[in-house]
């Protein structure tokens, strides 16, 4: 709380000095994504320069777990504070969260949608109409992208495991979609799973390495996310598969390049957080100055990392760090 | 003399291979205080339990009123009006003088038309006050946990429910122990007043002056055996040590047909 | 040999003197005490660093909401603490319990019966599932003799399994949409500023801006806890029921020497907890809209947080639903609190586990001060 009397007080000190880097706006954004993880960290990256760019405030706050009864209180606690305009959130179940973001929305607050969706994720025509928009990536493309990498890898034949987060996130569930019916177009190749470990990384290893146990011929494993690429990632590396059972990661984590230094690793599909986050308050400010034409769905694209170009700069600056 | 309140015959009880109580012949009347004696593992507790309800004797009779008593749990015994002292007093120290008083027992009052049924405080507060009253008790609190009394207060809790429920046999096993003097005379008063309301008291100690100072006969046991039986005024303190650690036996040829 | 009639003054001296009494009650009310500091603390601290006013009628509302799963699962487990037992079943019983909810809800609904009827089948179905989870527990507790910790610890795994087989691994989605209202409508409805007023029970038609300034008050969960809680504290503190439940907790000896039917009461109180708790997740499900195997997780430890916060020693024999309902309290306003104040939610971790210490060395100085021995035994 001291920082923040230091700030104001700088701040007041520089506004009477120095002309304005940008026209401040007016508004207050809150940040509420799913849980504590590298992929929302930058994300907040992405919001925070934003918000230095545009001059908007933000108020975050970041669930510790995975579950509606961590996101909700926050979410009607900062709904409560009346000075929101704004709320960018990744909602943590496409069905559950409709209920309490809708009334954060009749209560004023605009709701900018990141990562996940509610209901169907379209926002024009589907069931869920009230959000402003749905910032994310293509994921069921996503999925099949990271299928074509994973059979290549391989060479196009053999077993491979998914391993994934919680049914309930339509956003994750429709990697797996990609993945699974861009795998039905190789016959030799073999899907087992998924598996779900509610964004647990222990119990993603633990099920992983006991699919491994199972299947020595395992050839190929994939982890739809953060925590389900890292510790299905692990649980080859301890059992001694590296560079034997290709890993291809959907999200690219500091950990998950490690490993693709290391050869444990063939492919990580990195998505655009930071685009997300960025995006998003672009999005609040633009409704705000009075733009009418923003899309109900802008879809943010991949960085695919793979050994040819980890080191390459424009790649590898897509990486979660 | 009127017909005993309990009766004892040729009762037995064993564990294993070992006779803890062994072949005793017993009578207890009324408004008379008995004392039980004996040394450690001289079957005192064993025979107690017997009595009231804790173990079921492998031979003999338990008369109880005149009536053949067998009593398969504790709470058979406590129906027939056989109250129980136990040393740790089986009082919730949570709870306050009345509850406690009243605990398994409560008081309600039914309303509408018997569906709901709520605990009457105020009639158990009463109840207890005439119960103390009677005893001669005062509690500085009758509201307050009774966690907060001494020793010597939460005794007088114990006999009080034994009272309060019209105990037709009390049995106290060793009552005074860790209580300060004053606090013993106060317990070994209350003894009186049972005694003086007609209820016969078995008081199963090692203090001897107690014995002394309250009992009206004594019995003595050894090795699961009736060794003595006598009035207080017939014996002293020597003798009695005597009789506790075997050295003199009345009924020497009395013991179970199976030994 | 009677003594002479000298002694109509108390038994011994040595009971404990007013200012240690004085404590002791001081002890009880710290939980209320330390509640009214903290929504001070927050009302004055809020506009000053987050611009907003922290009592406002929205606010209490939502504090009213957000305690609901925790209290719900908090008052079985004070009945069941007060006896010396634990339930650590509760959080993954709520899950179950919403899972059976949301399948009753749409089964009977895509059957034909209507709205109302299906709700209450919803609620029908998790209560009896959960309060065989109950049942078991108490028996394997109370007549197999093996502790609550560790019976409760096994059976939720049981649960939890159960909750994740019958979801199908996933939210059990496709209630009626009617639902939703059950659970997020309310008894009142107060419009705010111009053209405002004050509602009960039909939700007044409004739109855009008005629709702003629309608070629902005592929404519908709200009113369901309190009827619960209610029925609770007159339980606890005015039926035999509640007195046997402190009486086992203080002296479990001592309960079962003096009639009480100590086996057959612990069953019944594991059942209790695993009610509330079925309740807890029927509510859930009413407010999502779905049922989730997963929804209670988190719930558990604050449920007990809440407990001993409230004043429920884990030893047994002390402590009230309305302790509890305090203890949720603090918890609710710490976390909506921290959020206007701009501090990270998680602070409210780190200040909740100060607060349950504080407790608990309050409760261990108070039996102290008294001198109380331990007796009985616990489950």
């Amino acid at each position: 709380m001291k920082k923040s009397v230091i700030a104001l007080a700088a701040a007041g000190m520089l506004s009477t000095f120095a002309p304005q880097a940008a026209q401040a706006v007016d508004i207050k954004i809150g940040f509420l994504p799913g849980v504590v993880d590298p992929f929302y960290q930058v994300m907040q990256k992405g919001v925070e320069a934003a918000a230095k760019d545009f001059g908007v405030e933000i108020v975050t706050q970041i669930p510790p777990t995975w579950g509606v009864e961590a996101q909700t209180p926050l979410l009607d606690a900062l709904v409560a504070r009346g000075d929101l305009d704004y709320i960018i959130t990744a909602a943590v179940d496409s069905q559950q969260m409709i209920a309490p973001l809708q009334a954060a929305s009749e209560a004023g607050v605009k709701i900018v949608g990141v990562d996940t969706f509610l209901g169907d994720g379209d926002y024009a025509e589907g069931p869920v109409t009230f959000p402003m928009t749905y910032i994310g990536s293509d994921n069921e493309a996503g999925g099949a992208f990271a299928a074509q990498g994973l059979a290549k890898a391989i060479g196009n034949k053999g077993k491979v495991y998914i391993n994934s987060v919680t049914p309930n996130i339509a956003s994750v569930e429709l990697r797996v979609k990609g993945f699974k019916e861009e795998m039905a177009k190789h016959p030799d190749i073999i899907v087992i799973g998924p598996d779900y470990n509610d964004d647990d990384l222990n119990k993603a290893t633990q099920q992983t390495a006991a699919v491994i146990e199972q299947n020595p011929d395992l050839a190929g494993v994939f982890g739809s996310n953060v925590f389900s690429a890292q510790g299905a990632g692990n649980a080859v590396v301890n059992a001694g598969l590296g560079g034997h059972v290709q890993v291809v990661a959907y999200d690219a984590t500091k950990d998950a390049i490690e490993m693709m230094r290391l050869g444990q690793v063939s492919m990580a599909l990195a998505q655009k957080p930071f685009d997300m986050g960025y995006l998003a308050v672009a999005f609040a400010v633009a409704d705000h100055a009075g733009v009418t034409s923003l899309p109900k769905r802008l879809k943010t694209g991949f960085a695919i990392i793979d050994a040819t170009n980890v080191d390459d700069p424009n790649f590898s600056k897509f990486i979660y760090q | 003399m009127t017909d005993p309140v309990l009766s004892v015959r040729r009762l037995t009880k064993r564990f294993g291979g070992l006779t803890a109580v062994n072949a005793i012949d017993w009578d207890v009347y009324s408004g008379e205080v008995v004392a039980l004696l004996g040394d450690n593992g001289a079957g005192k507790s064993t025979l107690i339990k017997c009595v009231s309800g804790v173990h079921l004797a492998e031979e003999g009779e338990i008369r109880f009123d005149g009536k053949v008593a067998r009593f398969g749990r504790p709470i058979d015994a406590r129906r027939e009006g056989i109250e129980t002292i136990y040393q740790d007093l089986a009082l919730a120290n949570n709870l306050d003088v009345p509850a406690n008083i009243f605990l398994g027992r409560e008081v309600k009052r039914r309303y509408f038309g018997g569906l709901m049924k709520v605990l009457d405080d105020r009639a158990m507060l009463k109840d207890a006050q005439v119960s103390l009253e009677s005893l001669d008790i005062k509690f500085p609190s009758l509201t307050q946990p009774i966690e907060s009394l001494s020793g010597g207060q939460r005794q007088a809790v114990a006999i009080a429910r034994a009272i309060h429920w019209k105990a037709r046999l009390m049995i106290m096993d060793e009552p005074t122990n860790n209580l300060g003097v004053p606090e013993q005379h106060k317990v070994l008063e209350l003894i009186g007043k049972l005694r003086a309301q007609g209820v016969p008291v078995i008081l199963i100690t090692h203090t001897l002056p107690d014995v002394f100072a309250v009992a009206d006969r004594i019995v003595v046991m050894h090795r699961g055996r009736k060794v003595a039986e006598k009035k207080t005024t017939e014996t002293d303190t020597a003798e009695l040590v005597q009789y506790m650690v075997g050295a003199l036996d009345d009924f020497p040829d009395h013991q179970s047909a199976a030994q | 040999m009677a003594t002479p009639r000298a002694s109509a003054a108390p038994l011994a001296a040595d009971s404990i003197s007013t200012t240690k009494r004085l404590i002791i009650a001081a002890s009880r009310f710290w939980p209320w005490v330390f509640l009214g500091l903290l929504i001070l603390f927050f009302i004055v601290s809020v506009p000053m660093f987050g611009g907003a006013t922290f009592f406002t009628l929205r606010n209490s509302q939502n504090i009213l909401v957000a305690i609901t799963p925790v209290l719900l699962l908090g008052l079985g487990q004070t009945f069941v603490i007060i006896s010396a037992g634990i339930d650590l079943s509760v959080g993954w019983v709520m899950s179950l319990g919403s899972v059976l909810a949301a399948l009753a809800i749409r089964g009977t609904f895509n059957l034909g019966l209507p709205l109302p009827l299906a709700a209450a089948s919803g609620f029908v179905a998790a209560v009896a599932g959960c309060m065989l989870v109950g049942f078991v527990n108490g028996v394997i507790i109370a007549k197999l003799k093996v502790p609550a910790f560790i019976v409760t610890l096994g059976t939720s795994f049981i649960v939890r399994g159960v909750a994740f087989l019958m979801s199908e691994n996933t939210t059990v989605i496709g209630l009626p949409p009617g639902i939703r209202d059950y659970g997020n409508e309310s008894l009142f409805y107060f419009v705010r500023g111009e053209g405002g007023g004050f509602y009960f029970l039909s939700k007044p038609d409004v739109s855009g801006e008005m629709l702003r300034q629309l608070d629902r008050i005592l929404p519908w969960p709200v009113v369901i806890t309190a009827v619960v809680v209610a029925i609770a504290i007159f339980v606890l503190r005015r039926t035999q029921f509640g007195r046997h439940t402190y009486a086992i907790g203080g002296n479990q000896q001592a309960a079962l020497r003096t009639g009480i039917p100590v086996e057959r009461h612990i069953i019944k109180l594991y059942v209790l907890s695993s009610a509330t708790a079925a309740i807890a997740g029927f509510l859930s499900t009413l407010r999502y809209t779905a049922g989730s195997a997963v929804v209670g997780d988190p719930l558990l430890l604050s449920s007990i947080a809440a407990v001993i916060i409230g004043g429920v020693s884990l030893f047994g024999g002390a402590g009230s639903i309305v302790g509890t309902l305090i203890g949720s309290l603090i918890i609710a306003v710490l976390t909506t609190g921290l959020v206007m104040l701009n501090v990270q939610a998680f602070w409210q971790y780190i200040v909740v586990g100060v607060v349950v210490i504080l407790a608990v060395l309050i409760d261990q100085s108070r039996d102290l001060i008294v001198g109380k021995s331990r007796t009985g035994g616990s489950q």
